[in-house]
Parts: structure tokens; sequence; C-alpha cells
């Protein structure tokens, strides 16, 4: 690795600073755990790079608006699947986090981090997309936030302007009976994905589907949403037909490549059976959960 | 770039100098000289290079060593020697559960932090902790027995 300038600021006003200085040759640090490897492959021609983990408050989670959270972006993947909140009433993000590498892994990769590579088989990337999610995004002009699925162009590739800085994750609480689910397959613990999915699953008063929303990794060149789900399940009830619809939905959604991991064939049909098992789950979850309405307190779970 | 680099390495303070693409892999075996830490895929998928950082297992290949200053690391140098076994030393060797040992000082690691946070894993749990360890030569079942008797030992 050909060495570089470090920096650790303690302010996101000085890291875009230092950024400006070189804005084609730097690199922001987080978790280290994808950065590393990029720079020991020689990519990007590197000459600065400035840690983040210095910087105060953005490491936090913290409450939302309406029941929901705000995950700042240098939040481990450990803080993610031990936080109590998020292991109870977010539970498709608790069980992402908790298979991304191992726990050596887990210790210093970031939300932020993983989100921004951009890979389509970033596992918190799916039950986010499912769940809604937004980011506000720091530049040196100020503040924006934008839908998720607007951080992805490509594999690997963020809509990041140079300097900018994902800052926090915004999960919003979906309100009333929701559940949500999240299924990988893979073949051991340090591997990627050969598919994941999410679901999201509302109900209303009388157990019929009120909601629901389907995302998919590792089958196409972003993380992808299941479009017409939604659609198509309101006012369905919860049983195999409704379940079979999901599968059919998310393998027609899905767009993969054959690869050393699995045929595209293989992962269309893992997609539809995935994204079943996910809604079946979540909407199981919405069953037992208690409601949790606008407003209401995080963590009311019996 | 050098710079400067103060940690606090098996309960002994330094002060090093180190370039900024120092990973702290290599600062631990060619500046400290620790060399249990193994260089073996060099890329975190394999966790023969596991440190503890402040109390947490890592892969020392992917951190520089210059992200840890101010920090508290322990290499298995850090459990026990020789001729002063720790616990779970004791259990692993007992166990006949190393055998060519390349994994075992990571797997070490990554069991003393389990059994700080949970006195008493179940299989999975201990399973779950040393997920990242690839071990080619036991199989894994006397290292998680051994793990196990090392919980009911500090009972």
């Amino acid at each position: 690795m050909r060495d570089f300038s470090y920096h650790a600021p303690t302010s996101l006003a000085e890291a875009q600073a230092l950024h400006a200085q070189a804005p084609l040759h730097t690199r922001f640090l987080a978790g280290g755990t994808d950065l590393f490897l990029f720079l020991e492959h020689g990519g990007g021609d590197i000459g600065t790079v400035i840690d983040l983990k210095a910087i105060p408050g953005i490491a936090e989670i913290q409450q939302g608006a309406d029941g929901g959270l705000r995950l700042g972006a240098l939040t481990t993947m450990r803080a993610l699947e031990n936080h109590p909140d998020i292991a109870t009433r977010f539970q498709a993000l608790a069980a992402a986090a908790a298979v991304v590498g191992g726990p050596a892994i887990r210790n210093r990769a970031t939300l932020g981090g993983n989100l921004c590579n951009a890979s389509p088989a970033a596992d918190t990337s799916v039950p986010l997309l499912a769940l809604a999610a937004q980011v506000v995004v720091q530049s040196p002009a100020g503040e924006r936030t934008m839908a998720l699925a607007e951080l992805w162009a490509g594999p690997r590739k963020n809509t990041l302007a140079a300097g900018e800085i994902l800052r926090e994750i915004v999960l919003p609480a979906p309100g009333g009976r929701w559940g949500c689910d999240f299924q990988r397959l893979t073949r051991s613990a340090m591997d990627i994905a050969l598919v994941n999915a999410a679901a999201v699953v509302k109900l209303d008063d009388g157990g019929a589907i009120a909601a629901a929303a389907c995302a998919l990794g590792a089958v196409g060149p972003t993380v992808l949403p299941v479009p017409g789900l939604d659609e198509a399940l309101r006012g369905a009830p919860c049983d195999e037909k409704t379940w079979q619809t999901v599968a059919e939905l998310a393998q027609a959604a899905a767009r993969p490549i054959d690869d050393q991991r699995a045929s595209a064939d293989y992962r269309r049909q893992m997609a539809g059976v995935l994204a079943r098992r996910a809604a079946k789950n979540a909407a199981a979850r919405a069953e037992n959960n208690a409601a949790a309405g606008a407003g209401g307190a995080a963590g009311t779970r019996p | 770039m050098s710079i400067p680099l103060k940690v606090v390495v098996n309960g002994v303070a330094h002060a090093d100098s180190v370039e900024a693409r120092t990973s702290l892999l290599t600062y631990l075996r060619e500046v400290r000289g620790l060399l249990g830490a193994k260089r073996g895929c060099e890329e975190g998928e394999c966790g023969s290079c596991t440190v503890l950082l402040d109390g947490q297992p890592v892969a020392a290949c992917l951190i520089f060593a210059v992200e840890v200053e101010g920090s508290e690391i322990v290499t298995v140098e850090g459990l026990g020697r020789a001729e002063n076994l720790s616990p779970i030393q004791r259990a692993i060797a007992e166990a006949g559960a190393s055998q060519c040992g390349f994994c075992i000082p990571g797997v070490l690691l990554g069991a003393k932090a389990l059994l700080a946070e949970h006195p008493r894993p179940g299989e999975e749990e201990i399973r779950r902790a040393i997920s990242g360890n690839l071990c080619r030569c036991t199989g894994y079942d006397r290292i998680v027995a051994a793990i196990q008797q090392a919980a009911e030992g500090e009972k």
C-alpha cells in the first residue's frame, strides 16, 4: 500500500475542509473493513485518508420523530445488533447487522460505511430500504435528506459528491400493527449473501394486510424494491395465496446475474423463497407486536 | 507520513512512530515483536489476526495502527505465557483442541471477550463467537468443548 497523509479531525466541518484540499485523492475512513482493502489493492490513487471516528455525535442511536430512530452513520454493526429497541421493533435491521462478516468485523464495520460502499448485497441496505429509511448527507453547503435508494447509482457506486459525508440514517416507525423480517441465503458466517431479502408488513384491525414492502439484495445492480407489492397485498389475508403472490412478485423484480456464488436462475428462485419467508414472518410479528402508534414510546413490547 | 502513536499493549504503555499505512498487525508483529497474531488471509476473513481492542475482538489486518491511538490492545501473549497459562489456554491445551495452532491465538482472544460478556455461554453462542475464526485442522468441536470447559471452570 502506498503511504498517505492521515488525519483525525474532530468535526465534520474540519473533515470536509481537509477533503477539499485534494478531493479526487482523498477518502473518508469509518470502520475500514472495506476501505483498507480498497487501499491495499491500490484503488483510486489515494493520498489522504480522513478518519471520521474522532468526530463526536455521529455514532449515536437516538429516538426520532413519531417513534422512529435516528442512527448515526458511524454506528457499528455490533451496536445495531445489540440495541434493545432495534432488536425488538426493527428486528430485520438487527438481524442484518448481526450477520455482517463475523464478530471481529462487526466490532468495526459501520452502518454508513456499509451503505456508502453500495454493494448490492450489503445486508443492512436491504431492511433499511424496505423500512423506507432516509439518509442525511452533510456537504460543505449544508445538509440534505433523501430517500436511501437515491444513495446508490450501481454496484459499488454511490451518488455522494466529493467531500459529502453521510451523517445519519432516519428510520421511520410504520405505526400501527407492524412487523419486519430479514432473510439471508449464504454458505457461512463470513460469506456474502447469495440473496438477501427483507419485508415489512402492516396489519389492519381485522388482521388483513394494510401495507407491505419488500426489498431484495444481491439480485441486481443495487438493492431493489419489489414494485407493486403494496397494491397487490392491500386488504389481502395472511394466507398461503398471499405469500405465493409475494414470491412471484419478488421473482419478477429480481434482476440477478450469474457469478461464482450462484446462477441467475437460482438467485431468482431464491429471491422468491426468501421474500415469501420474510413477508410471512413479518406478518406474524405484526400479529404479536403491541401497537406502536405515531408518537408512541419506543419498545412497548411485552 | 510518520505519525506518533501512543498505545497500551498487554498492559504496557508504548510511544512509537509509524507510517500511516502500517497496519495494526504489522505494528504488533514487527514493532512490538508479538508474533501471536498471525498473517493469514490479510483481508479480514480468517480471524487469525484477531486481537482485543479495548476489550473487543478486531481484525488487526484491517486496521491502521494510528487508528488505535490512546487505546488498549491485548494479544495472546497478554493472556498468559507457557509458565502461567490462562484458564482458556489451559482448557484448549488439555482438550487437545489445538493441532497446528495457527488459529488458536485468535480463538483464545475471541473466547476471552465472549466469557467476559457471557460467563455461561451456550454452544450456539460459543460457535457464533468463533464464527470468524477459520480452523483447517480440528473441525471446531474440541475448541467449542474447551471454551465450555473454561467457562465452567470459572464459575
